[in-house]
């Protein structure tokens, strides 16, 4: 009930600010008419004509899984922001006060969660609707695997995003101080980077392994769905047994960080004036749970 | 009246090496101010976070009790002004109190109409769609204590609320202060401002270094602790002053001398004694405030 209270306010927060206005309404709205007045320059003429042997409904998951990642890194990093913020502003403490700081984590994941979601639903269906003036697309073009997988892969490795960069940004003093944060920020855009690499070997060992290991298990394995039928021209699929071990190291893996990540953002939050070290930041996560027993056990 | 609300038993914090709290006990009655003295970083602000359940103890155990029941921390009971302010900076004054509100239990329109009725306690009526950033320190400050009672908590844990506040809004905040003990509410105050804390404050709980060093009724203590200053102006030979073993701490200026009686000298008897031959102008001899005994117990003189 009060976690309801939390995501109502951190998304009613986050929709009203003038950044998500910006990004969501404002920027997809000027490139749609943009690209409408250009289609109409054309007099409609797709630029492409349709033709079945061309690799657009394998292109087009390739961008909707990218599209996919960027949103929940984007949400993670709001996230980040959002606590960071707060923290300096000092209000985490009123709110500790009534509220206990996995409420708070969980409301701000969330509630970001959904502003983030709504976010991506603006610029897909905004960028579908430009790419179809001038190429055959259609997101029915996606396989069934596709449709199973992408939104499980998008909302756990989203949890999962957003729960580790909520503790960063617990135990940061502010956005420009590295510490533990920029190191460990890193992790899940490392995919991003190989990015290439991943969907010009798809399928070999490392990238194969790499899908295995929950930080980079979205990216990698969006990628991989998407990229196998289009390297071997529609012949191979991503084995279903990877994708099921796939989706299981990685619930693993949310389940794990998100109660780490509860509490570093417990003690995180109350230490002001400095960034946590990488030790610091480790020993947070994996110390706090017998001290809270304690805790409890004399309250 | 007196059954005791909150006990704290010999509760420990340690940080890295330096032990914040060290086996402090203390409780507060129903419907009483105790006052939370001590130096900067004598331990209040940890101690205050350990009973609001921000913080765990290492040791030790924290008591509620409300209608005679105990409980554990419960949040929805307990209203809380931090020593370090700060509130959403861009969103509007009359939301930020309604969240706030519903997070310690209320309903949407109970908070919306209680905070309504507080701003306009607090001379902030005007003010309730405006953005926080664009309050003045002192309206911020009203806006958080407005915060921390909105829900009408049966304990409310105040740090330093004076700090920052001109004199006008000091009073403002103290008669408030005052009425809320009056409706039966139990208040933990701690604050720097000795004048305040002794107009306010039954009891009185001094911790330095993270353990106590006094704990009673303010009466109580001054009379075991204080020592009466005198200041005196007079014509005539200062000699007697010099070799009187009653006296400490004399400063001769002219034809003015203050000292201060040592303890169990009776102000009374020592008046009467004073010499013939010196021609008193001015006397006034006071009975110790609550700041000297608070400099007299952290630079270590109090017995």
């Amino acid at each position: 009930m009060k976690l309801r209270r939390v995501i109502g306010w951190e998304f009613t927060r986050t929709i009203r600010s003038a950044q998500f206005l910006t990004m969501t309404i404002l920027i997809p709205a000027i490139l749609t008419i943009a690209a409408f007045v250009v289609s109409l320059a054309l007099h409609g003429q797709p630029l492409v004509e349709a033709d079945t042997s061309e690799p657009i409904p394998l292109v087009v998951a390739l961008v909707f899984a990218i599209i996919l990642f960027l949103a929940s890194f984007l949400s993670g990093v709001m996230t980040l922001y959002s606590v960071v913020r707060e923290k300096r502003s000092r209000v985490v403490e009123i709110l500790l006060s009534s509220i206990s700081a996995s409420t708070l984590m969980a409301g701000k994941v969330i509630g970001l969660g959904i502003a983030g979601l709504l976010q991506v639903t603006v610029w897909v269906a905004a960028g579908y609707a430009v790419a179809s003036r001038f190429v055959p697309v259609s997101l029915g073009l996606l396989t069934p695997v596709e449709w199973a997988t992408f939104p499980l892969y998008f909302i756990l490795g989203f949890l999962l995003t957003s729960a580790l960069y909520a503790a960063l940004g617990a135990a940061m003093k502010d956005v420009q101080s590295g510490g533990a944060a920029g190191l460990l920020g890193m992790i899940p855009v490392i995919p991003m980077w190989l990015s290439s690499a991943i969907i010009n070997f798809p399928s070999s060992l490392w990238v194969t392994i790499a899908g295995f290991f929950p930080p980079f298990t979205p990216a990698v394995m969006m990628l991989r769905i998407a990229a196998v039928p289009l390297i071997s021209e529609g012949k191979l699929a991503v084995p279903l047994w990877q994708i099921a071990l796939s989706l299981v190291t990685l619930s693993l893996g949310v389940y794990l960080v998100m109660r780490f990540a509860a509490r570093v953002f417990e003690i995180g939050l109350l230490m002001y004036g400095k960034s946590a070290s990488l030790r610091e930041f480790w020993r947070f996560g994996l110390r706090r749970g017998k001290r809270r027993q304690r805790g409890e056990r004399s309250a | 009246m007196s059954e005791t609300v909150l006990e704290v038993e010999s509760v420990s914090k340690q940080f890295a090496s330096v032990k914040a709290v060290d086996a402090v006990s203390f409780a507060a009655n129903g419907g009483e101010i105790l006052g939370l003295l001590g130096p900067n970083g004598a331990g209040k602000t940890t101690t205050i976070r350990m009973i609001m359940g921000i913080i765990p103890p290492d040791a030790g155990t924290i008591r509620f009790s409300f209608d005679g029941t105990s409980t554990g921390v419960d949040k929805e009971r307990i209203g809380y002004l931090p020593e370090e302010r700060g509130l959403y900076d861009d969103a509007r004054v009359l939301d930020v109190l309604v969240y706030l509100g519903s997070l310690k239990g209320m309903s949407r329109e109970k908070a919306r109409r209680d905070a309504r009725a507080w701003l306009e306690r607090f001379d902030l009526a005007d003010r309730e769609t405006e953005r926080i950033e664009r309050l003045s320190k002192g309206m911020g400050q009203k806006v958080q204590f407005i915060a921390a009672i909105l829900h009408r908590p049966d304990l409310l844990v105040l740090d330093e609320p004076f700090a920052g506040l001109d004199p006008v809004h000091q009073d403002l905040f103290e008669d408030i202060i005052r009425d809320l003990r009056n409706e039966g509410l139990t208040i933990l105050l701690s604050s720097h401002q000795m004048n305040r804390v002794e107009a306010l404050c039954d009891r009185i709980f001094l911790i330095d270094r993270g353990q106590r060093v006094l704990y009673g009724e303010l009466e109580a203590l001054k009379e075991a602790h204080g020592e009466h200053a005198v200041r005196l102006r007079f014509s005539g030979d200062p000699g007697f002053l010099r070799q009187d073993e009653r006296i400490r701490d004399l400063t001769l200026d002219g034809d003015r001398a203050t000292f201060t009686l040592r303890r169990g000298v009776d102000p009374d008897r020592y008046v009467r004694g004073l010499p013939e031959s010196i021609a008193i102008r001015e006397i006034a001899i006071e009975w110790p405030g609550l700041h000297e005994l608070f400099v007299a117990a952290v630079t270590g003189e109090a017995g």
